[in-house]
């Protein structure tokens, strides 16, 4: 069918179906934080046994540093990449990494001495469990971003990621800045409230 | 179900020919990301779990027929209300539903495809074999019974029945885990309806200009992004109960039975309105083009629409009113639960309003939306009244409220969903429907859900409470039982009939031509069936209704919008 | 990349079908059915997604794979064999009328609603003043709305003058008047017939018969203090005044239809250039 054109074509546009596609997702993904965040919340203090936050846990301020200063490097990686500076996006990228995974790290061994030498599990208590579901989902995003970061980090050593990629590139980004402010979230609950 | 195009070339005689094409066909439809082709896919997957679902169903009710009766035994009973209920949500009315909203939307907005297709694909077979999962429970594990491992724990497994201790073996964890599977691709297909919909509309279709289909349906997805995620975490934290012994649920270690409730019910409440907004939906496509009139307050239909989408998500407790909560917290959701009725009302006036001196016609699309009407208001009468907390505590849980939800899921969702079969099979197939078996399935299955749901409520009010498995003689409960079970099957009749119309017309049913209804939205301006690529040139719309502007060049919408 | 961009004459590029999307869902639910199964069951699904990711990864970087199509024949414009349309008669000289076609200005309301406040207060103070010998009874009843305590207290009370359930009587009996004001404003140029059989009798009677049938439940101890004769009399004041008022006010055409330009009072040349203004989303 054709509708008869009469109009005069006038400029038609949409907004960019992976953006709103990665918005929908960090909404669906906030959603399920919403509620973990809400579990952790009720439970504080209803433990029936130790060992409570406050004995045990620790403020990860450098990791939480890392992860923070992770979002500013992606977006000037995003830029970079925007404006055909491939050295830099290579550089910045590479820097996001990083810091994704020292943070990676800290929560590691933050756990292994939590289980080792604390010898709190997820099972222990009803802190343990609500603290290990929370941070530990965190933690899954943050792998699953760091595998995705990772990917384009290959693709971009190879060559393959050029300007007019930053479409893509910059929808993983949003992805990351959700991460990077739901662990603000996750921080302020579990290691300022919480404690 | 589809006449989509078989390769023809090299079918001769031969038998290894006949299997070859087969075997091509299938491996077409498995590897397809064509938005036809997956909406057609969910909607047979959801008619066959209609089937398993409503054979369920049937068993409850031969079981309650009498009193005294043995026809299964209680352990049978459980899985069968506790597999009807999930089968009929999770399995029937959200894949039937985004069937519909699959096919059509992208005809509807003018494009060529979802925003995702792929995507498309993965969320359809990550729902469809959740399902398969659900019911290889049968089969699989080591139930406690010995015969298999289906889940009986009711279809909102309130803790702690699913902790460790009363639920052994991995029945519930059946259930958790094919619904989280299943989840997955219902977030999938959210995220993809709500880019679709935003972002691939034709030239000229702003959103006042969009099809009122394509406005529910993305109310609905914007819902689903909120609703099916609290229960996808709580599914998480009930397999940390049971894999992991954790304590969120575990009342010995100071976690709460109650918060479960309130997880579930968040998901639980807000998805009522998920299966029954793509209903307002057909409704409202349909309602106009069989009054011969536009639907009437299209902006307030859009805006009761995204209301009772905000509204629905706060009521939730209403659910809860019996475990004891504050009576602030009470008052509260009795308010919000009387509030989401408004636009609601808003909805049925509108309809009104679009027959209101129209030249209706009274063909079986237009007859089940009739049904829908009555239906859905009784449903929502009732619905006021287990709103409000004091007649909650005398009827919740009784067989009251099994009757209250079942007029809203089969006399409201239902009905809605046969008149949008009636409608868009023409579309899907090329042809129509048979006008007299439609009339015969409508009164056969109308006769049946009344008998079987009208005097449902009636043991209800005499204090028969949900879920048991037998009752005393002598209490007045047995008459009603007896009389809905006879319900039952005519209600079986009806289905059959209409089976017996989906597979008859399809091969026999008179050619449709691309426009039987006479009707304005795009998907009637390319053919019956619609090839693959939609439109041959990708329309441009200058009003809601495209297809009337083109038929009525003399007084075009577009001059009054 | 756009599907809406592709607008070519010998064929449609459609994305190209794949299997990957249905390895990987088949590898996520074998994932989970080694849950309930055994973990080899799981091992083998972790198979099928790895495979299923790479292989939709390559699917859609660097490019979207596409097929070609044949452009199916475009088919025969839309038309109609019911060519002939019938109106609903509304107004002759509006073609395509909203209904309503003329309503009250919102001022209407709220002079109806402040009239209607000042009989149904003259008629209340009146009762109070024949039953029990103060005008300011009705006032402190009206008041105990809020400060339920005032009926435990003994009579003497009630019938006494008090600043503060004056303040609060006050305002409930404005704000309300005005709503039901701006209410009538909107109901009654839908019932033309008989504006003030409705606004002035039937609605009253409604309202008071309801009140009647639920008080006693709500609030019994108000419920034991008022006297319903008065109490409808009272309504009927209000009703009558305020539908006299606001059908006594000059009603206005709805501004349907009229461009956005004219509607935000832009005295421009070329106003039907305006009509592409008003495609923004009135939503």
């Amino acid at each position: 069918m054709t509708i008869p054109q009469t109009l005069p074509s006038s400029p038609w546009t949409l907004p960019s179906r992976g953006r709103v596609g990665m918005f929908c997702f960090i909404a669906a993904e906030a959603s399920i934080f919403t509620i973990f965040v809400v579990a952790y919340l009720f439970y504080l203090g209803k433990s029936v046994s130790g060992p409570t936050p406050r004995e045990v846990l620790e403020l990860p301020i450098f990791s939480s540093v890392c992860l923070l200063s992770s979002s500013l490097t992606i977006h000037l990686a995003v830029e970079f990449l925007r404006k055909g500076k491939s050295g830099a996006f290579r550089a910045a990228w590479g820097l996001t990494l990083l810091l994704g995974a020292i943070f990676l790290a800290a929560t590691g061994l933050e756990w292994r001495r939590l289980i080792v030498e604390k010898g709190l599990t997820i099972s222990t208590n009803l802190f343990g469990t609500t603290y290990y579901s929370l941070v530990g989902l965190h933690a899954s995003h943050v792998t699953g971003g760091l595998i995705g970061l990772a990917v384009v980090m290959v693709l971009a050593l190879a060559g393959k990621v050029r300007p007019e990629h930053s479409g893509p590139v910059d929808v993983l980004s949003l992805y990351w800045h959700f991460v990077d402010a739901v662990w603000v979230v996750v921080f302020t609950v579990v290691y300022v409230i919480g404690r | 179900m589809s006449s989509e195009s078989m390769p023809i070339a090299g079918a001769g005689n031969l038998p290894g020919a006949a299997r070859r094409v087969w075997l091509e066909t299938l491996h077409e439809w498995l590897i397809t990301v064509d938005h036809k082709k997956l909406g057609l896919m969910y909607i047979g997957y959801a008619l066959f779990f209609l089937v398993v679902g409503g054979i369920e169903a049937t068993i409850i009710r031969i079981q309650l027929a009498v009193p005294h009766a043995h026809f299964v035994s209680p352990e049978v009973f459980n899985r069968m209300f506790t597999m009807h209920g999930t089968t009929m949500i999770f399995f029937v009315a959200m894949p039937v539903l985004f069937g519909f909203a699959n096919y059509l939307v992208p005809l509807m907005i003018g494009a060529r495809d979802m925003a995702f297709p792929r995507l498309n694909a993965f969320s359809f077979w990550m729902t469809a074999f959740g399902g398969l999962l659900l019911y290889f429970s049968f089969l699989g594990g080591d139930g406690l019974y010995g015969a298999g491992s289906a889940p009986d724990v009711g279809w909102w497994a309130y803790a702690p029945l699913t902790s460790k201790a009363f639920s052994r073996g991995h029945s519930t964890d059946y259930w958790t885990v094919s619904l989280l599977a299943s989840g997955f691709g219902t977030i999938g297909t959210a995220v993809n309806l709500v880019a679709t919909i935003l972002s691939m509309r034709c030239r000229g279709m702003t959103l006042g200009k969009m099809p009122l289909l394509a406005w529910l349906n993305l109310v609905m997805s914007g819902m689903l992004l909120f609703t099916i995620t609290p229960l996808t975490a709580a599914q998480i934290m009930l397999m940390v109960d049971r894999y992991l012994d954790g304590h969120f649920f575990d009342t010995h270690a100071g976690g709460s039975a109650a918060i479960w409730m309130h997880f579930f019910w968040i998901f639980g409440h807000p998805e009522v309105y998920v299966l029954i907004i793509p209903c307002f939906a057909f409704v409202s496509e349909i309602v106009p083009v069989f009054s011969r009139k536009p639907i009437f307050g299209y902006p307030v239909m859009v805006a009761a629409t995204v209301a009772i989408g905000g509204v629905s998500m706060s009521v939730w407790a209403h659910h809860m009113y019996t475990i004891g909560m504050t009576s602030y917290e009470n008052a509260f959701f009795v308010l919000t639960t009387l509030a989401v009725g408004v636009p609601t009302g808003i909805k049925i006036f509108n309809w009104l309003g679009t027959m209101w001196g129209g030249k209706i016609r009274y063909a079986p699309p237009m007859m089940f939306c009739l049904g829908f009407l009555f239906q859905f208001l009784i449903a929502g009468l009732t619905g006021i009244m287990l709103g409000s907390a004091p007649f909650d505590w005398q009827l919740g849980n009784s067989y009251f409220v099994v009757a209250h939800f079942h007029y809203v899921i089969v006399g409201g969702i239902l009905f809605a969903l046969f008149a949008a079969f009636y409608y868009w099979y023409p579309k899907m197939t090329g042809r129509m429907l048979n006008d007299t078996l439609g009339k015969w399935h409508f009164w056969v299955f109308l006769i049946g859900f009344h008998l079987t749901f009208d005097f449902m409520h009636i043991p209800g009010l005499l204090g028969m409470p949900r879920r048991i498995y037998t009752y005393e003689p002598g209490r007045g409960w047995a008459i009603w039982n007896m009389i809905a079970t006879i319900g039952v099957a005519f209600q079986i009749a009806g289905i059959l009939i209409f089976v017996f119309n989906l597979v008859h017309s399809y091969f026999r049913g008179r050619v449709a031509g691309d426009d039987p209804w006479d009707a304005w939205t795009l998907e009637w301006a390319t053919s019956s069936p619609p090839a693959a690529c939609n439109f041959a040139v990708l329309p441009e719309v200058r009003s809601r209704r495209p297809l009337w502007d083109l038929k009525h060049p003399e007084d075009p919408d577009w001059k009054y919008e | 990349m756009d599907p809406n961009e592709t607008r070519l004459t010998d064929g449609v590029r459609l994305p190209a079908p794949t299997a990957w999307p249905v390895v990987l869902a088949f590898g996520l639910t074998l994932v989970f059915a080694g849950l309930l199964t055994t973990a080899a069951v799981s091992l083998l699904g972790a198979v099928f997604c790895l495979a299923g990711c790479v292989g939709w990864f390559r699917q859609v970087l660097p490019h979207e794979r596409h097929e070609m199509v044949p452009a199916p024949p475009v088919p025969a414009p839309a038309v109609t064999s019911r060519t002939e349309v019938e109106r609903i008669e509304i107004a002759r000289e509006i073609h395509r009328a909203r209904i309503p076609i003329e309503i009250y200005p919102v001022a209407a309301g709220l002079k109806g609603g402040l009239a209607g406040s000042v009989a149904m207060a003259a008629l209340a103070m009146l009762y109070g003043l024949l039953s029990r010998g103060s005008v300011w009874y009705p006032i402190n009843l009206l008041s105990s709305i809020v400060f339920a305590d005032a009926l435990h207290l003994p009579e003497t009370y009630l019938t006494s003058f008090h600043a503060v359930l004056l303040l609060v009587a006050a305002l409930l009996h404005l704000v309300t008047s005005v709503l039901v004001g701006l209410l009538y404003g909107v109901m009654l140029p839908m019932f033309p017939r008989r504006p003030i059989l409705l606004g002035g009798l039937i609605g009253p009677v409604l309202w008071s018969g309801l009140l009647y049938a639920t008080l006693g439940f709500i609030n019994p101890l108000l419920n034991q203090r008022i006297d319903w004769r008065w109490f409808v009399a009272s309504q009927i004041g209000y009703g009558v005044v305020a539908g006299l008022v606001v059908v006594r006010q000059q009603r206005v055409r709805t501004r349907q239809f009229m461009p956005f330009a004219v509607l935000a009072g832009l005295e421009v040349p070329g106003i039907l250039e305006g009509k592409e203004e008003e495609r923004s989303e009135p939503q």
